[in-house]
This record gives structure tokens, sequence and C-alpha cells, in this order.
């Protein structure tokens, strides 16, 4: 299962596309190993989000996962990054 | 100011296509199902955080008087939470690691071929000379 976990990744295009386009300098650039970081961190972003979603809709006894589960989890996610 | 949003509005969709895909891979493990709007809540959030982070990394770039983002800026920007810098310590020397490597394979491929291409010259001259 892991293994299957591994192979979702962010694309590195459009993770460098995102950077630049919220970069306020056009002269900003960013490394190759920067971009694939990056794409590192928005991956563990989006796997805490989801794992703290689902364990909030287990506390709660929900079979699914519903957006009141992740606006419960929000603010402290937002802090812990 | 139309066309600037067009193309934000496609960068979504591809941070929402990966996201929906992690989230549906990570859900599975635990057994439970995602409804739409929780993916497309976690998948907005990332894109503004993804704005946090990069206006973050911008600013650190600029601190240390450089134009290009680097590693460190990153490992800076996950330092927050232990266990998340460390991972990132560790994902950096790996990528490190695999640059080096490629690079000993190019250096050893440039090496090659520049003794082919010199083979390739010999052969040349022996038969002009021939000629």
């Amino acid at each position: 299962m892991a293994g299957q976990e591994r192979e979702v990744v962010f694309k590195k295009v459009t993770v460098s596309k995102l950077l630049m386009l919220f970069f306020k300098d056009d002269k900003t650039k960013v490394s190759n190993d920067t971009v694939s970081l990056m794409a590192e961190m928005l991956r563990i972003f989006v796997i805490e989000a989801t794992r703290r979603a689902v364990k909030q809709a287990e506390n709660e006894d929900c079979l699914g996962v519903d957006l009141e589960h992740v606006e419960k989890i929000l603010p402290q996610l937002l802090l812990d990054f | 100011m139309d066309e600037k949003e067009a193309y934000t509005q496609r960068l979504k969709a591809a941070v929402h296509y990966t996201v929906s895909k992690l989230c549906q891979s990570t859900a599975a493990d635990c057994e439970k199902e995602m409804s739409k709007q929780a993916v497309a809540a976690i998948a907005e959030t990332t894109f503004r955080q993804c704005e946090i982070f990069a206006k973050d990394l911008e600013a650190f770039a600029r601190h240390a008087k450089r134009h290009t983002v680097t590693v460190d800026d990153v490992k800076l920007l996950a330092r927050r939470s232990t266990a998340l810098s460390s991972h990132i310590q560790q994902k950096s020397e790996e990528l490190a690691i695999n640059n080096q490597e490629l690079k000993e394979k190019r250096k050893k491929n440039a090496a090659k071929r520049k003794s082919k291409e010199m083979e390739g010259d010999e052969a040349d001259e022996a038969r002009e000379t021939e000629n």
C-alpha cells in the first residue's frame, strides 16, 4: 500500500508554475531541486489534511469524510504548517 | 487580467487533480470515503497554502540576497514541525545524492562519446590518406 502512495506526486511543471505565479518579483527563480522538494512538501500537506479529516470523521462515527470534518481540522492544520 | 485569471484557474484545476488522487489513495488506506466537497476544500486550501509558501520562500531568498530560491529556503520553510523538518532534510539529501550520480553518469557518457568521436576522426583521417 505504501508503494502505491509513493506514486502520486505533484508534477514538477505544475509546482514550478504555481511558485512562479505567486512570486511578486519576476526576477525570482527556482532551482530544480527546490521544485522537487516543494512537490514533496505539498504532498505531505495534502496527506496530513486527509488523515486528520479521516480521524475527525472516525471520532464522530461517520462513514464518509465530509466538508464539516475538513472545516474542523483546518485551523490546527494551518497552524502546524 | 482575464487571461491571468484563466491561467490561475487552470493551475487550480491541476492542483485539484493531484489532490483528489492523493485524497482517494490516503482515504482508501483508512477505509473511508471522501466526499467531493471535502476534496475540493482540501484542494483550495492547498492552493492558498502554496501562495503562503511561495511568498515565504521569496522572502527567505531575498533575505539571503539571492534571486534564486534554493533547497535551504525550503528547509527553513519546514522549520515549524520537527518531523516535517527532518523528513525534508532527508529528502534533500536523497536528491543531492541522486544528482551526484546523474552528474557522474553524464561525465562518463561524455567521456565515452569523446573517445568514440576521436576514433571516428582517426578513421576518417585514415580513409582520407588512403584516397
